[in-house]
């Protein structure tokens, strides 16, 4: 089953929640819509659901035009946020709502509605929470029912809303490994919405970043993190140090990283903290500074460097090799990046 | 909400004990200053009525009771009252449904008109249907002419009724649902449920103790109201009245014996109210606990 | 606005609207457009410059302000007691309390004159000491108290319930005595949700009919009150001198809905800072 969204434009008032955005998703597979909050992937998730109309645009799945079904004719699975269980039935009776509204002509009989819900309680672990409320269930056990409900009705496809987003840090992991595992098992093309960085670079065959209404940029997760398009992407992936530097002859350089620019006066480089290699000893063309502070954190440890410039750099280094180097604050030191990034594209965020 | 406060859930004990308090005189002293408080003003009143509609003994209660025109009073009461309870009951529904579950303009103004029923004295109630139906009103001669009568008669009763009733259940419901949100009707919807699948398995249990508290208040009122039903009546004995205003004509016939009896009848039927209501709000107290963590 | 997810939207503002306007909207603009009827100098010389007219709105307002008056002090002590302190009977007081709510105005009416005229069981004992309620504006009052009770205290003891504990605490460590705490801390809290039941009590007290008539003793001039008046002019068939009391005490009405949604406006905001 593939989804095709064709420039969906929504907007509320004056808020334009997406502009003119397509989006495909290719049959089995398991996409994550990327970005901050505002940035308009609920929505078009929603609107791939038919829970919101689109002002203009439209939604095709499985080749069918299905722009102006209702979200019952168009059967996709919805996953809520906040589980959205129905909170007087039992979980077995949630798991069965689906099967049991069908109309009278294509209902399973009892047996059979009761065999597929304690096959999809099984599927989710859950089989002996049958006869419990949903308030009497975990957060990670609720949403796991709420997955059971919606593949109950054998959806052709799969969404789901921040499925992770109310569950504390550690759960969150282990039911991102289990949906993962899950999909593999079942490959029902499924799309779900995170702000999550870690949880769509781990989980998702294909990561779609999504920015202000539009698709930043779409690909494999190695792909999108080692190749960000532009900053936006870059600053969203993970922490940045920004160098602000004189271009000359079509080049800039930080450190030892020469990299070529299209004409301009300055340009902003990028560089990842991890990719910034720290050092005692000068050497020709690096930059200079001073420690301000260190700080341990787990593996990683953290040291801000101030330049002359009153910027600061951000530096990680693994425990190991900082035990080598032990730097004290104030102790002046250099630094090159690894590994950076220039992007051409003067003041496209601001609009 | 004009008219009628926030519904309270279950009083339950806020903490058990609190490091800070005040000291025990202070406590027991505003204890007793409550209770006297109380007692004086609502229960006094209620064992009155009992006490007086029983002074004379079960054969002169049970007579008055009996008597063709409290029975006709009864009658009347109970028919406005079947009336009304249903209609607005089904009103409310629609009500909160558009208005929790939609939002379009003028939704704020449409809240506000069905909250002035409450801001609004009874007798106003019962002299803006007189102004549009009576003798001398918008429609009075046109109605003359075809020999219908609505004013001191039992079409006029049962407007009235239904105007001061109309917001109880609308007004219990609204905020119940708008707090519910409609994510369970959404994840109805796309699990392959209709409309009136969604309505009746999804909403209406969520809703039914809202509803029931709604209904309770409703009926209470339908059959207790005194003064918009006292302008369009007439006071037309055996006919036009109902139980609070065969109360009133016994009353000022001197008849108190009898009166209290009719009124003894109205007092239980506040008693059950509030015995009802109770064991709602106790029934619907772990029910209506939002059972997932608040959405953010 | 675009087509909407969830059914039922154009059946159920349908069906609210139509009912609305036929319950709601058309009889009260017919009491608007009726009182238009006249001219203008007719109607203030109706509705404002009678004599008897104005003396009934000063007891009606006056009383009414005089009972939430009342119910704002007993009302927050009811309330209090009934959210901070445990015990026997607790939750009963608490069902009692809406009891007005219940309670047909009427059997109000005639229970109250009955115990406090002069041979009432309370009355009786008033009156060995010089107080007269019935036929008096004090009865009047007293009837006002007995049904504006539940609208404090429902409004007060939420607040107070959502009060936070932490508040009190900190108050104490910062050496604030009890009663101090109470009048910092405290009571500036709950301070919107008592205006909003002062203001529902008022507001249902100036309308109220079947608990007053009885004991006001309804003596023109002195214990008639607005809504009885609207009810002679009736019963003379007096329509338009009707209407324009009517809409007077309508304005009165909708002026104080509008203080009730600021009061209520202020104090969500209130609770949004804490």
């Amino acid at each position: 089953m593939t989804i095709q969204a064709n420039q969906i434009t929504k907007r509320f008032g004056a808020f334009t929640a997406l502009d003119r955005v397509d989006l495909e998703v290719g049959d089995g597979q398991l996409v994550a819509l990327l970005g901050p909050s505002g940035s308009g992937k609920t929505t078009l998730l929603r609107i791939i659901a038919g829970l919101e109309q689109a002002d203009e645009g439209s939604v095709w799945l499985d080749g069918v035009d299905t722009t102006r079904q209702n979200p019952r004719e168009r059967r996709v699975g919805f996953v809520f946020q906040h589980y959205a269980l129905f909170r007087h039935m039992t979980v077995f009776e949630n798991v069965a709502f689906g099967l049991r509204v069908k109309p009278r002509r294509v209902r399973p009989g009892r047996d059979e509605i009761r065999d597929r819900v304690h096959e999809l309680l099984r599927l989710v672990q859950l089989d002996w929470l049958a006869d419990r409320l949903p308030n009497q269930l975990s957060g990670g056990q609720r949403q796991r029912v709420a997955l059971a409900r919606a593949l109950a009705v054998e959806p052709r496809v799969l969404l789901l809303d921040e499925p992770f987003g109310a569950l504390d840090a550690k759960v969150r992991k282990e039911l991102r490994r289990w949906l993962r595992r899950l999909h593999d098992e079942i490959h029902v093309t499924s799309v779900f919405v995170t702000h999550d960085v870690e949880e769509a670079l781990e989980v998702a065959d294909e990561v779609v970043v999504m920015n202000e209404g539009r698709i930043e940029q779409k690909g494999h997760p190695d792909q999108v993190y080692e190749h960000p398009v532009n900053s936006f992407v870059y600053h969203f992936l993970g922490s940045v140090n920004l160098f602000h530097t004189r271009v000359r002859d079509g080049q800039v350089r930080v450190g030892e990283q020469v990299l070529a620019v299209e004409g301009e006066d300055e340009a902003v480089v990028h560089a990842r903290p991890h990719d910034i290699e720290i050092s005692r000893t000068a050497e020709p063309g690096w930059l200079e500074g001073t420690v301000l502070r260190i700080h341990g954190i787990g593996p990683v440890v953290r040291v801000e460097v101030r330049r002359e410039d009153e910027s600061l750099v951000e530096v990680e280094l693994p425990r190991e090799r900082y035990a080598d180097l032990r730097f004290t604050v104030g102790e002046a030191v250099h630094l090159s990046p690894r590994q950076a990034k220039v992007f051409a594209e003067a003041g496209r965020q601001s609009n | 909400m004009p008219g009628l406060p926030p519904r309270l859930r279950a009083a339950r004990p806020a903490e058990a004990r609190r490091a800070v308090t005040e000291p025990w005189p202070v406590r027991a002293g505003l204890i007793a200053l409550a209770l006297l408080f109380i007692a004086l003003l609502l229960v006094l009143p209620l064992v009155l009525v009992f006490q007086t509609a029983f002074a004379q003994g079960w054969r002169t209660y049970l007579a008055a009771i009996r008597e063709p025109d409290a029975w006709a009073a009864i009658r009347l009461t109970l028919l406005a009252t079947i009336i009304s309870v249903p209609l607005n009951t089904i009103f409310g529904v629609a009500a909160a449904w558009a208005i929790a579950k939609f939002r379009f303009r003028g939704r704020q103004l449409l809240l506000t008109l069905i909250d002035l029923p409450f801001a609004v004295s009874p007798v106003i109630a019962g002299l803006i249907f007189v102004i549009l139906f009576g003798r001398r009103g918008f429609l009075g001669p046109w109605l003359a002419e075809h020999g219908i009568r609505i004013i001191f008669n039992t079409p006029g009763i049962v407007l009235a009724t239904l105007f001061v009733t109309f917001p109880f259940v609308a007004r219990e419901l609204i905020p119940l649902m708008e707090a519910q949100g409609s994510d369970e009707e959404q994840s109805a919807l796309t699990l392959g449920a209709s409309g009136w699948q969604t309505f009746w398995r999804v909403t209406l249990p969520n809703i039914k103790w809202a509803l029931l508290y709604g209904i309770i208040l409703c009926n209470a009122r339908a059959m207790g109201e005194f003064g918009a039903v006292s302008v369009v009546s007439g006071h037309i004995r055996g006919r036009t009245n109902t139980m609070p205003l065969h109360i009133e004509v016994l009353y000022n016939d001197y008849q108190f014996a009898a009166a209290f009896a009719v009124a003894s009848l109205l007092a239980l039927l506040a008693v059950v109210t509030l015995v009802l209501k109770s064991l709602v709000e106790w029934r619907a107290a772990p029910a209506s606990a939002p059972s997932e963590a608040a959405a953010g | 606005m675009s087509r909407r997810v969830l059914p039922g939207f154009g059946l159920s503002l349908g069906v609210t609207l139509t009912y609305t306007s036929l319950l709601v909207l058309i009889p009260l603009g017919g009491l608007f457009l009726f009182s238009g009827r006249q001219s203008w100098s007719d109607f203030v010389a109706k509705a404002i410059l009678d004599p008897r007219v104005l003396a009934s709105y000063r007891l009606s307002f006056g009383t009414s302000a005089m009972a939430a008056a009342i119910n704002g002090v007993f009302g927050f002590i009811v309330a209090w007691v009934l959210v901070r302190y445990r015990f026997p009977g607790r939750r009963l007081v608490d069902a009692v309390v809406d009891l007005p709510f219940a309670l047909p105005t009427a059997v109000s009416g005639i229970a109250l004159v009955t115990l406090y005229d002069r041979h009432g069981w309370m009355g009786r004992h008033l009156a060995s000491l010089g107080i007269q309620v019935a036929n008096t504006p004090l009865g009047i009052t007293l009837a006002l108290v007995l049904i504006g009770l539940p609208f404090v205290v429902r409004t007060v003891q939420p607040a107070i319930k959502d009060l936070e504990a932490e508040l009190e605490e900190a108050a104490a460590s910062l050496g604030a005595n009890r009663l101090q705490a109470f009048r910092r801390v405290i009571f500036p809290a709950i301070l919107p949700a008592l205006l909003s039941g002062f203001t529902l009590a008022f507001a249902r007290a100036v309308g109220e009919f079947g608990s007053v008539i009885f004991i006001a003793g309804n003596l023109p001039m002195r214990t008639e009150i607005a809504p009885l008046l609207i009810v002679i002019r009736l019963e003379q068939y007096d329509y338009t001198g009707a209407a324009a009391i009517g809409v007077v005490m309508l304005v009165a009405s909708f002026l104080t809905l509008f203080v009730i949604n600021l009061l209520q406006a202020w104090s969500r905001r209130r609770g949004k800072e804490t």
